[in-house]
């Protein structure tokens, strides 16, 4: 779906829980004459559950893609083994293979990407522009962040991951 | 406690561990015997005591190098406890579980927070293999002066932190200098070429400076086999990364915290 020049995306999580709400009003509404005289404010409640994280999706999206210039500007290439906690708060670009997917059913993407010297956490606060799967080559730019912001190893807070024919 | 050179664990800290059970157990215990002798307060109160633990729980986890964001985090649920009232059965059932998570918070701290855990550091010494190949070219940098080696610390630091421009200037102002001797000015002209070319985001060159074969015993990691220009790259700026620590260790004393600081990163540049 796009709003404006912004592809936005449901997490599946968000349609498992208006679908499952849907299903216990429907239930409930059979069996319970109180849920069906409050209908007329649940049905428009339940789609709610749509449109926020439509609209929480579509704030994200836009902010990512307003700050795309700016790091596409300041991002060092480097290395995965360069990477390190002196480094907190740089704005890096990494080319890799994405070695491991997560979260994507929550719209929070985590990879693992790996180049030749080494493999790291690349997070992602909303959802990526194109579809990344395991064993793409990818071209990350990020802000280097602690995995817990104030512990734990450095991770690629990630604002860009794209497809990229180029060899890590 | 990191800078304790024998890894004994200080007593002070082990005394603000135990305490951290007494008072979160203490207190609700007392309330409970001031309401089984009649005296009868609101209930929430008694978790004073868990409230204080976690705040020791959390300074006691701020204060190791390894921070717990777990333990540090409790003392929100301690206020929140403190400050919502609550019956007198639920109040002192929720104390008496926190007050054994704490006791669990504070051993878990204790023994997988603890300085001096395996792959860790003590504080004041270099983990393995980085301790061994420090150690084992410290006899190179004899008669060397304080300032290459306040140099060598200064390119590291600048060069670990991504402030390419920085270790470019710094490396090439080192080269520059007299003093610095013949593998240490090759590391320096070689982290400044990466530097400069990380900096300006510019690939590889196809001729690009390296260490001499004389320099071998210096080296940290051996090079490639040829045919493998990238690698080669890549290694040079390795061993001139981790010879210039180990010169900055060796020659500069004064620079040993931050290059301490470092330790992970230099450990990482010795991995193959």
């Amino acid at each position: 779906m796009k709003i404006g020049n912004t592809e936005v995306k449901i997490s599946f999580i968000s349609i498992g829980v208006f679908v499952f709400f849907t299903l216990f009003l429907i239930i409930a509404s059979l069996y319970n004459p109180v849920v069906q005289s409050n209908l007329i404010w649940m049905i428009p409640a339940l789609f709610l559950l749509l449109i926020i994280p439509v609209g929480l999706n579509y704030l994200s999206r836009s902010q990512y893609k307003d700050l795309e210039p700016e790091y596409e500007r300041v991002a060092k290439t480097v290395r995965v083994k360069l990477i390190n906690e002196n480094m907190v708060g740089k704005i890096v670009r990494i080319n890799g293979v994405v070695e491991r997917v997560h979260f994507q059913f929550l719209n929070r993407p985590q990879y693992s990407v790996a180049d030749r010297s080494g493999a790291i956490s690349v997070k992602m606060f909303t959802s990526p522009d194109e579809d990344i799967r395991v064993n793409d080559i990818v071209e990350v730019l990020g802000q280097v962040i602690r995995r817990y912001i104030v512990t734990g190893e450095p991770v690629i807070n990630c604002v860009v991951i794209r497809k990229s024919p180029r060899q890590p | 406690m990191t800078g304790n050179p024998d890894n004994i664990p200080d007593s002070r800290h082990r005394y603000a561990e135990a305490l951290v059970p007494l008072l979160a157990f203490g207190t609700t215990l007392a309330g409970i015997m001031l309401w089984q002798a009649g005296v009868r307060f609101e209930v929430q109160y008694a978790a004073a005591g868990g409230f204080f633990a976690s705040c020791l729980l959390a300074c006691i986890a701020w204060l190791r190098p390894r921070k717990d964001i777990v333990s540090l985090s409790t003392p929100i649920y301690g206020f929140l406890f403190l400050a919502t009232p609550i019956d007198y059965a639920g109040g002192i059932t929720l104390q008496l579980l926190y007050a054994i998570g704490l006791t669990a918070l504070v051993i878990r701290l204790h023994y997988r927070f603890a300085p001096g855990i395996p792959g860790g550091s003590s504080g004041l010494d270099l983990p393995e293999p980085l301790k061994t190949y420090v150690g084992s070219i410290q006899d190179a940098f004899t008669g060397l002066g304080p300032a290459p080696g306040h140099s060598a610390a200064e390119a590291f630091f600048w060069f670990s932190g991504g402030e390419y421009r920085k270790a470019a200037e710094v490396s090439h102002a080192a080269v520059s200098r007299d003093g610095t001797f013949g593998p240490m000015a090759r590391a320096f002209r070689i982290l400044c070429q990466h530097a400069d070319l990380l900096d300006k985001n510019l690939p590889r060159p196809k001729t690009f400076l390296t260490f001499l074969p004389d320099d071998a015993a210096l080296l940290a990691r051996p090079l490639p086999a040829a045919g493998d220009p990238d690698r080669e790259f890549e290694v040079q700026l390795d061993n001139a990364l981790l010879l210039l620590y180990s010169a900055a260790w060796h020659v500069s004393p004064a620079d040993r915290p931050s290059l301490l600081a470092l330790q992970g990163f230099a450990g990482k540049l010795l991995e193959a």
